[in-house]
Protein backbone atom coordinates (compact mmCIF):
# COMPACT_ATOMS: atom_id res chain seq x y z
CA UNK A 1 0.00 0.00 0.00
CA UNK A 2 2.76 2.31 0.48
CA UNK A 3 4.41 1.32 -2.30
CA UNK A 4 1.16 2.41 -4.61
CA UNK A 5 0.96 5.99 -2.51
CA UNK A 6 4.58 6.56 -3.29
CA UNK A 7 4.25 5.88 -6.96
CA UNK A 8 1.22 8.19 -6.87
CA UNK A 9 2.70 11.01 -5.06
CA UNK A 10 5.63 10.48 -7.63
CA UNK A 11 3.22 10.69 -10.58
CA UNK A 12 1.28 13.74 -9.03
CA UNK A 13 5.12 15.34 -8.58
CA UNK A 14 6.60 14.28 -12.59
CA UNK A 15 3.15 15.48 -13.87
CA UNK A 16 3.72 18.46 -12.26
CA UNK A 17 6.86 19.27 -13.13
CA UNK A 18 6.19 18.57 -16.92
CA UNK A 19 3.83 21.37 -16.74
CA UNK A 20 6.76 23.77 -15.62
CA UNK A 21 8.34 23.33 -19.13
CA UNK A 22 8.07 26.45 -21.39
CA UNK A 23 5.73 26.09 -24.30
CA UNK A 24 8.11 26.82 -26.80
CA UNK A 25 8.24 30.18 -28.67
CA UNK A 26 5.71 30.44 -32.06
CA UNK A 27 8.10 29.99 -34.97
CA UNK A 28 6.81 31.08 -38.05
CA UNK A 29 7.81 29.35 -41.48
CA UNK A 30 8.24 31.83 -44.61
CA UNK A 31 8.75 29.86 -47.72
CA UNK A 32 7.83 31.35 -51.18
CA UNK A 33 7.57 26.82 -52.88
CA UNK A 34 5.96 23.93 -51.64
CA UNK A 35 8.31 20.83 -52.14
CA UNK A 36 10.63 21.21 -49.47
CA UNK A 37 11.44 17.42 -49.50
CA UNK A 38 14.92 16.32 -48.96
CA UNK A 39 15.70 20.42 -47.32
CA UNK A 40 15.70 20.12 -44.06
CA UNK A 41 15.45 23.87 -43.72
CA UNK A 42 13.57 26.83 -43.03
CA UNK A 43 13.88 29.55 -46.09
CA UNK A 44 13.13 32.23 -43.30
CA UNK A 45 12.09 31.64 -39.95
CA UNK A 46 10.51 34.63 -37.92
CA UNK A 47 10.29 34.98 -34.05
CA UNK A 48 9.17 38.26 -32.38
CA UNK A 49 10.09 40.85 -34.16
CA UNK A 50 13.34 39.02 -36.09
CA UNK A 51 13.60 37.05 -39.10
CA UNK A 52 16.29 34.76 -39.46
CA UNK A 53 16.53 34.35 -43.51
CA UNK A 54 18.52 31.28 -44.67
CA UNK A 55 21.74 31.21 -46.88
CA UNK A 56 20.54 31.55 -50.14
CA UNK A 57 22.08 30.73 -53.54
CA UNK A 58 21.94 31.60 -57.18
CA UNK A 59 18.42 29.56 -58.14
CA UNK A 60 15.61 31.12 -59.92
CA UNK A 61 12.79 30.06 -57.91
CA UNK A 62 10.35 30.45 -61.37
CA UNK A 63 12.50 27.35 -63.02
CA UNK A 64 14.75 25.87 -59.74
CA UNK A 65 18.05 25.93 -61.64
CA UNK A 66 20.94 28.21 -61.51
CA UNK A 67 20.82 31.51 -63.32
CA UNK A 68 23.66 31.71 -66.13
CA UNK A 69 26.42 33.94 -65.50
CA UNK A 70 29.14 34.80 -62.79
CA UNK A 71 29.51 36.12 -59.73
CA UNK A 72 27.77 39.44 -60.88
CA UNK A 73 24.80 37.71 -61.87
CA UNK A 74 24.85 34.96 -59.18
CA UNK A 75 24.94 37.94 -56.15
CA UNK A 76 21.84 39.62 -58.01
CA UNK A 77 19.67 36.91 -57.94
CA UNK A 78 20.57 36.28 -54.29
CA UNK A 79 19.62 39.37 -53.36
CA UNK A 80 16.64 38.89 -55.21
CA UNK A 81 15.63 36.03 -53.42
CA UNK A 82 16.72 37.47 -50.13
CA UNK A 83 14.07 40.28 -51.59
CA UNK A 84 11.62 38.06 -52.29
CA UNK A 85 11.54 36.19 -48.68
CA UNK A 86 11.38 39.39 -46.73
CA UNK A 87 8.67 40.64 -48.93
CA UNK A 88 6.54 37.61 -47.47
CA UNK A 89 7.81 38.02 -44.48
CA UNK A 90 6.71 41.56 -44.54
CA UNK A 91 9.75 42.90 -44.26
CA UNK A 92 11.90 45.57 -46.92
CA UNK A 93 15.95 45.57 -47.50
CA UNK A 94 15.98 48.52 -45.09
CA UNK A 95 14.82 46.19 -41.91
CA UNK A 96 18.02 43.64 -42.70
CA UNK A 97 20.55 44.73 -39.48
CA UNK A 98 23.47 41.51 -40.27
CA UNK A 99 24.40 39.76 -43.39
CA UNK A 100 26.83 36.53 -43.78
CA UNK A 101 28.42 37.01 -47.35
CA UNK A 102 30.13 33.46 -48.24
CA UNK A 103 31.87 33.49 -51.67
CA UNK A 104 33.78 30.25 -53.53
CA UNK A 105 36.84 32.36 -54.51
CA UNK A 106 37.98 35.76 -52.37
CA UNK A 107 38.58 37.34 -55.89
CA UNK A 108 34.46 37.80 -56.31
CA UNK A 109 34.54 40.21 -53.55
CA UNK A 110 34.55 43.44 -55.78
CA UNK A 111 32.11 42.26 -58.51
CA UNK A 112 30.07 41.18 -55.56
CA UNK A 113 30.20 44.32 -53.50
CA UNK A 114 29.05 46.29 -56.61
CA UNK A 115 25.82 44.36 -56.93
CA UNK A 116 25.16 44.23 -53.01
CA UNK A 117 25.60 47.74 -53.45
CA UNK A 118 23.03 48.28 -55.38
CA UNK A 119 20.05 46.76 -53.09
CA UNK A 120 21.53 48.12 -49.98
CA UNK A 121 21.79 51.82 -51.03
CA UNK A 122 21.32 53.63 -47.50
CA UNK A 123 22.54 52.51 -44.31
CA UNK A 124 23.87 49.06 -45.29
CA UNK A 125 23.77 45.76 -42.69
CA UNK A 126 26.43 45.08 -40.58
CA UNK A 127 28.33 42.01 -42.66
CA UNK A 128 31.26 39.64 -42.53
CA UNK A 129 32.59 38.09 -45.87
CA UNK A 130 34.40 35.77 -46.32
CA UNK A 131 35.84 32.75 -49.18
CA UNK A 132 35.01 29.71 -48.26
CA UNK A 133 36.27 26.07 -49.60
CA UNK A 134 32.82 25.32 -51.08
CA UNK A 135 29.29 26.00 -51.36
CA UNK A 136 26.31 23.94 -52.14
CA UNK A 137 25.86 23.11 -55.79
CA UNK A 138 28.56 24.64 -56.89
CA UNK A 139 27.46 28.16 -56.03
CA UNK A 140 29.84 31.34 -56.60
CA UNK A 141 28.21 33.04 -53.69
CA UNK A 142 25.91 32.27 -50.61
CA UNK A 143 24.14 34.93 -48.24
CA UNK A 144 22.27 34.70 -45.31
CA UNK A 145 20.83 37.78 -43.26
CA UNK A 146 18.58 38.86 -40.14
CA UNK A 147 16.49 41.52 -40.60
CA UNK A 148 14.36 43.08 -37.25
CA UNK A 149 11.53 45.81 -37.42
CA UNK B 1 22.39 40.83 -18.92
CA UNK B 2 24.35 37.95 -20.23
CA UNK B 3 23.85 34.33 -18.79
CA UNK B 4 27.11 31.90 -19.20
CA UNK B 5 26.12 28.53 -19.73
CA UNK B 6 28.01 25.48 -18.66
CA UNK B 7 27.27 21.98 -18.82
CA UNK B 8 29.27 18.47 -18.51
CA UNK B 9 27.29 16.99 -20.89
CA UNK B 10 28.25 18.62 -23.90
CA UNK B 11 32.25 19.05 -24.18
CA UNK B 12 34.47 21.45 -22.55
CA UNK B 13 35.43 24.50 -24.75
CA UNK B 14 38.32 23.91 -26.31
CA UNK B 15 39.33 27.31 -26.67
CA UNK B 16 38.41 30.54 -25.30
CA UNK B 17 34.84 30.82 -25.68
CA UNK B 18 31.57 29.93 -23.51
CA UNK B 19 29.89 26.41 -24.81
CA UNK B 20 26.77 28.84 -24.79
CA UNK B 21 25.48 31.92 -23.39
CA UNK B 22 22.05 33.70 -23.02
CA UNK B 23 20.74 37.22 -23.47
CA UNK B 24 17.09 38.56 -23.41
CA UNK B 25 15.85 35.15 -24.40
CA UNK B 26 18.15 34.18 -27.02
CA UNK B 27 20.51 31.27 -26.78
CA UNK B 28 23.66 31.83 -28.95
CA UNK B 29 25.36 28.27 -28.90
CA UNK B 30 29.49 27.63 -29.95
CA UNK B 31 29.92 25.88 -32.20
CA UNK B 32 29.42 22.23 -31.62
CA UNK B 33 31.98 19.85 -33.11
CA UNK B 34 31.81 15.94 -32.20
CA UNK B 35 33.71 15.96 -29.51
CA UNK B 36 32.48 12.90 -26.75
CA UNK B 37 32.14 14.78 -23.54
CA UNK B 38 32.96 11.54 -21.99
CA UNK B 39 36.31 10.56 -23.97
CA UNK B 40 37.61 14.79 -25.21
CA UNK B 41 37.66 13.13 -28.79
CA UNK B 42 36.10 13.06 -31.57
CA UNK B 43 33.75 10.40 -32.36
CA UNK B 44 34.54 7.36 -34.10
CA UNK B 45 33.15 6.86 -37.47
CA UNK B 46 31.93 9.04 -40.37
CA UNK B 47 30.24 12.07 -40.98
CA UNK B 48 26.52 10.31 -40.01
CA UNK B 49 27.95 9.45 -36.64
CA UNK B 50 29.77 12.93 -36.23
CA UNK B 51 26.97 14.73 -36.83
CA UNK B 52 24.77 12.64 -34.41
CA UNK B 53 27.57 13.55 -31.66
CA UNK B 54 27.12 17.17 -32.61
CA UNK B 55 23.50 17.19 -32.22
CA UNK B 56 23.90 15.49 -28.92
CA UNK B 57 26.18 17.96 -27.46
CA UNK B 58 23.76 20.60 -28.84
CA UNK B 59 20.72 18.63 -27.10
CA UNK B 60 22.77 18.73 -23.96
CA UNK B 61 23.56 22.99 -24.05
CA UNK B 62 19.50 23.51 -24.78
CA UNK B 63 18.59 20.98 -22.29
CA UNK B 64 20.88 22.90 -19.92
CA UNK B 65 20.03 26.50 -20.97
CA UNK B 66 15.90 25.14 -20.54
CA UNK B 67 15.50 25.35 -24.36
CA UNK B 68 14.66 22.49 -26.61
CA UNK B 69 15.07 21.84 -30.53
CA UNK B 70 12.12 23.91 -30.69
CA UNK B 71 13.39 26.96 -29.94
CA UNK B 72 15.99 26.99 -32.22
CA UNK B 73 15.56 29.47 -35.73
CA UNK B 74 19.43 29.46 -37.39
CA UNK B 75 21.49 26.90 -37.65
CA UNK B 76 25.03 27.51 -39.47
CA UNK B 77 26.82 24.28 -40.76
CA UNK B 78 30.21 24.27 -41.34
CA UNK B 79 31.54 21.00 -43.27
CA UNK B 80 35.16 20.23 -44.72
CA UNK B 81 33.38 18.80 -47.67
CA UNK B 82 30.27 19.54 -49.79
CA UNK B 83 30.31 15.92 -50.18
CA UNK B 84 29.21 14.76 -46.94
CA UNK B 85 26.11 17.50 -47.52
CA UNK B 86 23.80 15.02 -48.00
CA UNK B 87 24.34 13.04 -44.70
CA UNK B 88 24.96 15.15 -42.93
CA UNK B 89 20.99 16.80 -43.96
CA UNK B 90 19.92 13.45 -43.28
CA UNK B 91 21.22 13.27 -39.48
CA UNK B 92 20.40 16.53 -38.95
CA UNK B 93 16.92 16.83 -40.28
CA UNK B 94 16.28 13.63 -37.91
CA UNK B 95 16.09 16.29 -34.82
CA UNK B 96 14.04 19.00 -36.94
CA UNK B 97 11.28 17.42 -38.37
CA UNK B 98 9.06 20.55 -38.34
CA UNK B 99 9.21 24.31 -38.22
CA UNK B 100 13.04 23.39 -39.56
CA UNK B 101 15.45 26.29 -38.29
CA UNK B 102 16.50 28.38 -41.07
CA UNK B 103 20.37 27.29 -42.24
CA UNK B 104 23.14 28.18 -44.15
CA UNK B 105 25.69 25.66 -44.81
CA UNK B 106 29.08 25.52 -46.42
CA UNK B 107 32.72 24.04 -46.81
CA UNK B 108 35.35 25.40 -44.92
CA UNK B 109 38.97 24.54 -45.57
CA UNK B 110 39.76 22.97 -41.94
CA UNK B 111 37.48 22.56 -38.64
CA UNK B 112 39.17 22.37 -35.02
CA UNK B 113 40.50 18.86 -34.26
CA UNK B 114 40.37 17.89 -37.73
CA UNK B 115 36.55 17.48 -37.48
CA UNK B 116 34.15 16.75 -40.20
CA UNK B 117 31.32 19.22 -38.93
CA UNK B 118 30.52 21.88 -36.79
CA UNK B 119 27.18 23.67 -36.20
CA UNK B 120 26.52 26.60 -34.80
CA UNK B 121 23.02 27.34 -33.27
CA UNK B 122 20.47 30.29 -32.25
CA UNK B 123 17.48 29.44 -30.17
CA UNK B 124 14.73 32.04 -28.99
CA UNK B 125 11.91 31.76 -26.51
Amino acid sequence: MKKVLYLIFFIIVAGSCKEKVPSPVQKEVISLDGNRAGRPYSPAIRVDNTLYISGQIAIDPATGEFVEGGIEEQTRQVLVNISALLDKAGYSLSDVVKCNVLMADIEYYSPMNSVYSEFFTVDPPARKAFAVKDLPMGALVEIDAIAIK
Amino acid sequence: MKKIIKTGKAPAAVGPYSQAVEANGTLYIAGQIPVDPSTGKIVDGGIIEQTQQVMKNIAAILEEAGYSFENVVKSTCLLTDMANFADMNGVYGSYYPENQPARAAFAVKGLPLGAMIEIETIAVK
